[in-house]
């Protein structure tokens, strides 16, 4: 759904508060969709984006979930209006996924012999120490390190 | 063109296959393999045919590798699907073509329909089974095949490719960079076409290997005329005697062979200088055992000894040591005091106390049992010459000593020895190049010697026989 603010959308309270920094990743994202793919690969110009998307869906989490400092009802309509991802925010309350990256890096339909991404081994498990994972640009998201 | 819509699979020439044609450096060394298989996943390079593409990382150092022609122009060639190189030799077609003078590429088309054709009708006929023949097994490997050809696998070739962007200067990804950060290798050499390596013609490779195979340096005799040894390079410890002397018994009769596992060499002695130099012609740059590339070179230069002769100071050990490790007592005591520098691999024989085990000449000894256990009587030094000429005479004596001394090895390999054989043990110079034997049987012979110690005596002169009396009483205390 698009987000455009209607003045049929009734904002709960809390809402002031928050709304600023919404706004901020809501321009980065669309700064980044933007961008020229001059010098990047063909799939390091998505990760920006994966990035973005982790990032907003996270600040919703840790508003709710870990800072407690908005409402149910603020939280659920960031939901409804699709300032978060519900489904990332649904793996990170499961215990091992809690710095999920992306919900394909996770999915071992989407890889060769039902494996995970590289990203998430931990990285004392690992043999190569840096890696960037080739859908979302990720480092590495196992929750040990 | 083959680039018809599948409806019949077989029909069409589109090729399905279950497992890859593959040489064991493409595999990789991992036996752990995850292997993706893809049917009809892309075309053949040579003959532009749809076909399994099988795709695999042979290691962890290495790039993912796949399937690049297909099973049909594999098996036409008897080459692996990956790399081009023959699968039994691991060389360039044009290479095992012109040393094997098999000439196939008149039967194959290179163009277009005629090659698709070909390729296809090839295939049927493999598949029904009929007028299927291979020229590649039957075909016995030449001399310049066994020089040139891999003995082991070459995993180099499956690293990663040269990042062409570090070549430029111009890597943005620094370390996650799965590319190899080297400058690229430019030379004839780097200009290849995969359907002239196939087909074997213009291969810049081959060419190398061909003129290299040519110039091969042959192993020129030594001016030195006695030297009847070849020195054998490279050995591991799956290479017996056994194995060797299966290499090297054609060329000639063997008098020796003394392996030293410390060096990984062996030392070949032939009885006469021909058969010596027949085994150096034959075996050089293909002596292969077990897989095993040997190196063959010519033993070192001595003056011949004969055995009962004092040993001069600048005569190396390497003559007297190819006699089998016969030697008397008089020639190692006489070699013990010598510091000469001495070739590899008779170091070990030469100064035992001092070089095996670390440690030093043993005290003399206390108390006697045998006469070889008593450097005197063996014959060390001056009055010993007679002995150690009797001692030379019959062989049957040293061997049962060396035998005796094997155990000596073990003894002090393994700390724990019947007391009365613990004092004699550390005396002992360890036999030369054998291998301790375990003691358990060794054990059950000492009756067996004891009463063997008797026997010989009457064919040796008096001196020797004086050895024996004191033998008796030493062999009686330990029986």
């Amino acid at each position: 759904m698009p987000k455009i603010k209607t003045s049929r959308v009734k904002y709960p309270e809390g809402w002031e508060l928050i709304e600023p920094t919404l706004h901020e990743l809501e321009a980065k994202m669309r700064e980044a969709e933007n961008d020229p793919h001059d010098g990047k690969r063909k799939c390091e110009s998505l990760w920006p984006i994966f990035k973005i998307a982790h990032q907003k869906s996270r600040y919703i989490y840790d508003l709710y979930y870990r800072r407690k400092e908005i409402s149910k009802e603020l939280y659920e309509f960031c939901l409804d209006q699709g300032y978060a991802d519900h489904n990332l925010i649904a793996k990170w309350k499961k215990p091992g996924y809690e710095r999920l990256c992306c919900l394909q890096c996770m999915q071992t339909r989407d890889h060769n012999f039902t494996t995970t991404c590289v990203c998430r081994v931990p990285k004392h498990l690992r043999e190569e120490r840096v890696i960037e994972c080739v859908h979302c640009g990720c480092k590495g998201c196992a929750s040990g390190d | 063109m083959a680039h018809r819509l599948l409806r019949d699979a077989q029909a069409d020439g589109w090729e399905r296959s279950d497992f890859p044609i593959i040489c064991e450096s493409c595999l990789g060394d991992n036996p752990y393999v995850r292997m993706t298989r893809a049917d009809y996943d892309k075309e053949c390079k040579i003959c532009t045919r749809p076909f399994t593409v099988f795709r695999w990382r042979p290691g962890r150092d290495a790039r993912y590798k796949k399937t690049e022609i297909c099973q049909t122009c594999c098996k036409l060639k008897n080459v692996c699907q990956v790399c081009l190189l023959d699968l039994e030799y691991g060389l360039p077609v044009q290479v095992r073509d012109t040393a094997l003078a098999i000439n196939s590429n008149d039967a194959i088309p290179k163009s277009d329909v005629n090659r698709e054709y070909f390729a296809e009708e090839h295939d049927r006929r493999a598949r029904a089974g009929i007028d299927y023949e291979s020229s590649y097994g039957k075909a016995h490997p030449n001399d310049t095949i066994l020089k040139l050809q891999r003995t082991t696998p070459y995993y180099k070739r499956n690293r990663a490719h040269v990042c062409s962007f570090y070549a430029r200067g111009e890597c943005t990804r620094g370390a996650e960079c799965p590319y190899r950060h080297e400058m690229p290798v430019t030379g004839e050499l780097s200009q290849q076409n995969i359907k002239d390596r196939y087909y074997g013609v213009n291969d810049p490779v081959a060419l190398k290997l061909l003129s290299k195979a040519g110039e091969m340096p042959s192993l020129s005799p030594p001016e030195d005329e006695s030297i009847k040894t070849l020195y054998v390079g490279g050995l591991d410890a799956r290479i017996t005697e056994q194995d060797l002397r299966d290499h090297f018994y054609a060329h000639g009769e063997i008098e020796s062979i003394r392996m030293v596992l410390q060096r990984a060499c062996a030392f070949v002695t032939y009885t006469t200088r021909e058969g010596a130099e027949k085994a150096a012609e034959e075996l050089v740059n293909k002596l292969v055992v077990k897989g095993l590339r040997l190196k063959l070179m010519w033993g070192k230069p001595q003056a011949s000894k004969p055995e009962g002769e004092v040993p001069e100071d600048d005569v190396t050990k390497q003559g007297l040591m190819s006699l089998g490790g016969m030697l008397p007592r008089a020639v190692i005591s006489q070699q013990q005091t010598n510091q000469q520098p001495q070739p590899p691999g008779t170091q070990d024989q030469q100064q035992p106390p001092l070089h095996y085990f670390n440690i030093p000449a043993p005290p003399p000894v206390e108390r006697t049992f045998y006469p070889s256990m008593d450097p005197q009587r063996m014959g060390a030094l001056v009055p010993s010459q007679e002995a150690s000429d009797n001692k030379g005479g019959s062989e049957k004596q040293p061997q049962q000593q060396g035998l005796l001394r094997a155990p000596n090895s073990s003894g002090q390999a393994y700390p724990v020895l019947p007391p009365h054989l613990q004092s004699q043990y550390p005396q002992y110079y360890p036999p030369y190049g054998y291998m301790a034997p375990p003691r358990p049987p060794y054990q059950q012979q000492y009756p067996p010697y004891q009463s063997m110690m008797a026997p010989p005596p009457p064919p040796p002169a008096p001196p020797a026989m004086q050895q024996y009396p004191p033998g008796a009483p030493g062999s009686s205390s330990q029986g």
